[in-house]
């Protein structure tokens, strides 16, 4: 009853904008922010003009190498074939230098491109038959020539069509769960739309060591394989000859673009322009073949080993950045020492990563298509702060640099991942603050002291758990220890709530059975009835959701190999063995499976409870009747849904069913045990799935009408907490099982208003409540800090508002990017304001 | 639901609403605990449901669905207050109205609501505790607020020695009238006390909220005399037309000089947010079309009252 009615506050009153906000009521172009950035970094300004007006091009050239050289392999050991595919691409995929560029590498044709990954062929990807191939129209956000459709038809495609991963994946199913994978968006396979999970590569090596260190030890260990031992000979060898390839190979690579910057230095009048493109000659015959020695050319081999990576595999969300703020801390500092490097020349080439990211699109869904990762998004993540492989804090100076960089660039790259621990520095934990303030959503967090200890009790060691990266928009990486991760199922938890109120069906599936039958709930006479169905249908489809991983896990290898990643792995170098291909020695297996709808159904199970079985305000019998009604003619239910009590608001009644919903999975979880001896665990990472989620699913007993979206990942639903974030954040601490390791990823989007958070006060109070985020041990949270009215005025004039940036999921994207069903859900999303 | 003012001895205090993550009401994060009931009525009041010292009735006319799908409130009042008027509103004989609720239980849409509800000092404290993370991460607690919290004493007084005693930091927001007794039992429990002061003019006080000013600045006197060691932050709600003149301004600041100063003199611009609840109560609101003072104007008056010798406040 307490705190029903709204009371009014002393709180200032006048509409507060952002940073972010007021740049763009000016209609300021984008750009670096302030006078100093732009003048100081005017390259980088002038590489940012017109960015947004740029087309996306694709890039099909790799997919044509790609098939090319798989054709002239048929037959070879995977791993070798990927190799010398992956050769075949460094070797003669076009290259080019951009006027302007300091950092050379691209994965695509001149500006914005988005890579095809033929061997990706299926649902999730950007077509799903060549048939529904078309060029693009007029106005689409990606261009497709009729050139690049009669490519892919005929050149392309067809070796795709049957020898593809994801026709294996759903054949080799039992029937029972291709059954219910067949129920589009009730469990989602996502193992075939990416080649592996997110991921990052052990970037140190590589700058440390340089390539041409680990084409050594593949030649040694060649050269050391004794015949006599025929298996480990068999074995062994394809993988140490693709190495070796790939290494070559990309030392070639970064020839091929050291002799075109020569060639171009040789055209070039402006002086200054010629000397830059020899000095990138010069790094280019050194890097990545060599140690880096340089910041210059630390960013310069970090960049073309991520370049490498994007034209070898699609790695889920792209591979992402690791702790650039550790590995490339050494080079900066020496530079830096030895009056060799200014902070801005810094950001210029960091900068200039953040544009090469920027440029490459991920293309998932095909226009039209329910979109999965709306606005094109994609994940490189890039982590900063936290401890040291030691335990101490990590953070240093390029750590507040990146922080700056974040405020005044103006992009929505890099995706920018600050940890935080009990001894993160205030001064640290300030710049956050700053940084999240000016509302573009960044950086996201993660608490060391909930990760670090799960990490260890999953299985790593302390040294490796505490140098954790972030991957993706939260998953976290032990690079060294991890072995790999399959895409894993989206399980609709919306849908096992209409099946149990429907004795297994769905209304949007007809008569005929999606999970099992487990009575009809108007013969319930308790709610613990109503449980005990619910969690047999939850036992089914997780079931199912194993099987189908396990598939998944195990067939991969005989379609999939990337030695590039492997040798940077080392215990893929140890073993000799490629990433993909079954249980690699010493290996960590940690997937997941992700959970959609924890609110929706925490809250629709309440109100069954209080309405129904409690306070008996309406029967069983009513409150079907209205779902099935889509509570047309029946307000009153509706209503009495809608005001039952919600998760989100530190009841602990409520609260506690989402307490048993985690206890339900996370105890499945712990009975199952994966392909590679290792574990899913429960995690709540919806991005943008729960819109197309929620569209089949029927109305629910929290009010919900059908076809609406879900609750978005472990967010309370939409609107719904109306208490506070204090009272948010206990609540979804409140639903927490911690005596499970079987846990992961726990996504939090927090939105505040503007006004709440102004002057030095609001900053250190938006430090006090990070703080008790972290005491309170919350994997991940990210704050969206804008006006409502600001996004219903992009709604309304969306030229105006092209800039202007949001926190989706894990990530930020241009609001007037998202489909407009997005766009409400986060209108609708609960603003704190105080 | 009980009008006991003591249960099982333990005293109860009338709340109509806790309110967490509070930022400008003292230090930190706190939580606001608001008490129903004042001697005060404001013609700008923001809490207009903090007025009246019993639980009160309050109906939101757009959450009420059409009366041919749910009469339930009307089949389940037996003093019969609640009719349909004739463009199908629900209305309140709130003259017969004992707000005891029985309609607002069975109200699925919540167009119905109780405001005030009896809540034992214990159920309080835990509430409060919920949010310790944030207090002592911020420096943050409780702040006792209303109404006039000052008007429940002894229910404040027992709150305000369970929060001390079990570490939570307290502050306490009163217009100042009441019993010096009652002052000067609270005062040595509160880390902080808010003290409004609206205006000196004694008949211009009584016009805008019907009592004289003589007591309030009596207490503050006597307040700033014998607990000198007591962080009092003096406020001023600047209300348009009624005390935003400098002469206004000047004269409570030069007042606080002279009673022993405050550690900080605030001044708060009148907002219009409370508008919608007085028609929820079914009040009249004396101000309404009422524009706020700009941030300008503020500024200048900031500027008086430091010249005065308060020391301002960055809080505002």
């Amino acid at each position: 009853m307490l705190g029903a009615v709204e009371s009014s506050q002393t709180s200032p009153g006048s509409r507060v904008l952002t940073p972010h906000e007021a740049r763009i009521e000016r209609g300021e172009p984008i750009g670096l922010v302030g006078d100093a950035a732009q003048s100081k970094r005017a390259r980088i300004q002038r590489m940012l003009e017109g960015f947004r007006d740029e087309p996306i091009h694709l890039n099909i050239d790799r997919a044509l190498l790609l098939t090319e050289s798989m054709k002239a392999t048929q037959g070879q050991p995977m791993v070798l074939r990927w190799g010398k595919a992956l050769a075949h691409i460094l070797t003669h995929h076009p290259i080019h230098i951009e006027d302007e560029e300091l950092l050379v590498g691209s994965a695509g044709p001149p500006g914005r491109y988005a890579v095809v990954y033929c061997e990706l062929v299926g649902p999730g990807r950007f077509y799903t038959h060549p048939h529904e191939l078309e060029p693009s129209k007029s106005g689409d956000p990606i261009l497709i020539t009729e050139q690049d459709v009669a490519t892919l038809k005929d050149e392309i495609l067809p070796y795709w069509e049957s020898n593809a991963y994801h026709a294996a994946t759903m054949n080799a199913l039992p029937e029972e769960t291709r059954r219910l994978m067949e129920r589009i968006f009730v469990v989602t396979p996502t193992a075939s739309g990416r080649s592996m999970l997110a991921w990052a590569h052990d970037y140190g090596k590589v700058l440390e060591r340089g390539i041409g260190s680990i084409r050594r030890e593949a030649a040694e260990r060649l050269e050391a394989l004794d015949p006599v031992d025929t298996a480990a000979y068999v074995e062994q060898r394809p993988f140490l000859e693709a190495v070796r390839l790939v290494c070559d190979a990309m030392i070639a690579f970064a020839h091929r673009y050291a002799e075109l910057a020569r060639s171009m230095a040789a055209d070039e009048r402006r002086e200054e322009r010629r000397r830059e493109l020899l000095e990138i000659a010069d790094i280019c015959e050194r890097v990545p073949e060599h140690p880096a020695r340089t910041f210059h050319e630390a960013v310069q081999s970090q960049w073309l080993v991520q370049t490498v990576s994007r034209l070898e595999q699609a790695i889920g969300g792209v591979v992402g950045n690791g702790r650039i703020d550790q590995y490339l801390y050494p080079y900066y500092r020496k530079d830096v020492a030895e009056g060799r490097l200014t902070d801005d020349e810094a950001l210029v080439l960091l900068e200039s990563i953040w544009i090469g990211m920027a440029r490459s699109t991920d293309v998932y869904a095909k226009p039209g298509m329910p979109s999965l990762t709306d606005g094109f998004a994609h994940w490189e993540a890039t982590t900063i702060g936290g401890l040291t492989p030691d335990g101490r804090d990590a953070s240093n100076e390029l750590s507040y640099l990146i922080l700056r960089s974040k405020r005044e660039f103006p992009l929505h790259y890099p995706d920018l991942a600050a940890r935080i621990h009990a001894r993160t520095p205030n001064a640290f934990l300030h710049a956050i603050s700053e940084t999240i303030k000016d509302g573009s959503g960044f950086p996201k967090l993660f608490c060391d002291d909930e990760i670090i200890p799960l990490l260890v009790a999953k299985g790593g060691s302390m040294e490796e758990a505490n140098d954790y990266c972030i991957t993706g928009c939260s998953e976290t990486k032990m690079l060294n220890t991890e072995g790999i991760a399959t895409g894993c199922a989206w399980i609709n938890l919306g849908a096992i709530l209409e099946m149990t109120l429907r004795n297994g069906r769905m209304g949007c599936y007809g008569d005929g059975l999606v999970g099992i039958s487990t009575g009809d709930p108007r013969t319930f006479t308790s709610f613990d009835e109503l449980w005990d169905a619910f969690t047999l249908q939850v036992q089914n489809v997780v079931q199912h959701t194993f099987i189908q991983q396990y598939v998944s896990d195990t067939l991969k290898s005989q379609y999939i190999a990337s030695p590039m990643f492997s040798m940077l792995h080392d215990l893929c170098m140890a073993s000799c063995k490629d990433i993909h291909s079954g249980p690699i020695d010493g290996a960590l297996y940690l997937g997941f499976f992700d959970v959609m709808g924890f609110g929706t159904v925490i809250d629709s199970l309440a109100a069954i409870r209080a309405l129904v079985f409690d306070e008996k305000k309406v029967t069983m019998h009513e409150l079907l009747d209205a779902l099935d009604h889509d509570f047309e003619g029946h307000e009153a239910v509706r209503q009495l849904c809608l005001n039952a009590p919600k998760y989100g608001n530190n009841d602990p009644t409520v609260d506690h069913i989402g307490r048993d919903i985690e206890e339900c999975f996370a105890r499945l979880a712990r009975q199952h045990t994966t392909a590679f001896g290792g574990e899913l665990d429960l995690r709540y990472v919806s991005v943008t799935s729960h819109v197309p989620l929620g569209a089949v699913v029927g109305a629910t007993p929290d009010g919900r009408k059908a076809r609406e979206p879900l609750s978005e990942s472990i967010s309370p639903s939409q609107g719904m907490d109306v208490k506070g974030p204090t009272a948010t954040l206990m609540s979804i601490s409140s639903t927490k099982c911690a005596q499970y390791k079987e846990r992961a990823a726990r996504l939090l989007n927090m939105k505040l208003s503007p006004a709440s958070l102004v002057g030095e006060a609001g900053t250190r109070k938006l430090m006090a409540l990070i703080r008790a985020a972290c005491d309170m041990k919350m994997w991940h949270i990210q704050f969206n800090i804008i006006n409502r009215d600001t996004l219903l005025a992009a709604q309304k004039d969306p030229d105006k508002y092209r800039n202007l940036l949001v926190r989706v999921a894990g990530y930020s994207a241009y609001f007037v990017d998202l489909t407009p069903a997005l766009q409400n859900e986060i209108i609708r999303r609960t603003e704190h304001e105080f | 639901m009980t009008l006991n003012y003591k249960s099982n001895g333990v005293p109860q205090g009338l709340i109509f609403n806790i309110q967490k993550f509070s930022l400008h009401d003292g230090p930190g994060i706190r939580t606001m605990v608001f008490l129903k009931g004042c001697p005060l009525a404001c013609t700008w009041c923001s809490n207009p449901e903090g007025q009246s010292a019993s639980p009160e009735l309050m109906l939101t006319c757009d959450r009420c669905i059409d009366q041919e799908e749910c009469e339930r409130c009307i089949a389940v009042c037996l003093e019969h207050v609640l009719t349909w008027d004739d463009d199908g509103k629900l209305r309140i004989d709130r003259a017969h109205c004992d707000g005891c609720g029985d309609c607002a239980y069975v109200c699925p849409s919540r167009a119905l609501e109780v405001s005030g509800e009896w809540v034992g000092v214990d159920d309080v404290v835990r509430i409060v505790e919920e949010d310790d993370a944030f207090h002592a991460r911020s420096g943050g607690g409780l702040t006792v607020s209303g109404g006039e919290p000052l008007a429940q004493g002894a229910f404040v007084r027992a709150l305000l020695e369970a929060a001390r005693s079990r570490g939570i930091d307290t502050a306490v927001e009163t217009s100042g009238l009441c019993n010096w007794k009652t002052m000067r039992d609270i005062a040595p429990l509160a880390d902080r006390i808010f003290f409004d002061i609206k205006c000196l003019d004694p008949d211009k006080h009584e016009q805008v909220t019907g009592v004289s000013n003589t007591k309030i600045l009596d207490n503050f006197q006597r307040l700033r005399a014998e607990f000198p060691e007591v962080d009092v932050v003096v406020r001023t709600p600047v209300v348009p037309g009624v005390n935003d003149s400098e002469d206004d301004i000047r004269a409570i600041a030069e007042f606080v000089d002279d009673a022993g100063g405050a550690s900080a003199y605030e001044l708060l611009p009148y907002h219009g947010f409370g508008e919608p609840k007085y028609t929820k109560l079914g009040k009249h609101y004396p101000l309404s079309h009422l524009v706020p003072p700009s941030e300008a104007r503020m500024k200048e008056l900031r500027g008086i009252a430091a010249s005065c010798g308060a020391p301002g406040s960055g809080a505002v």
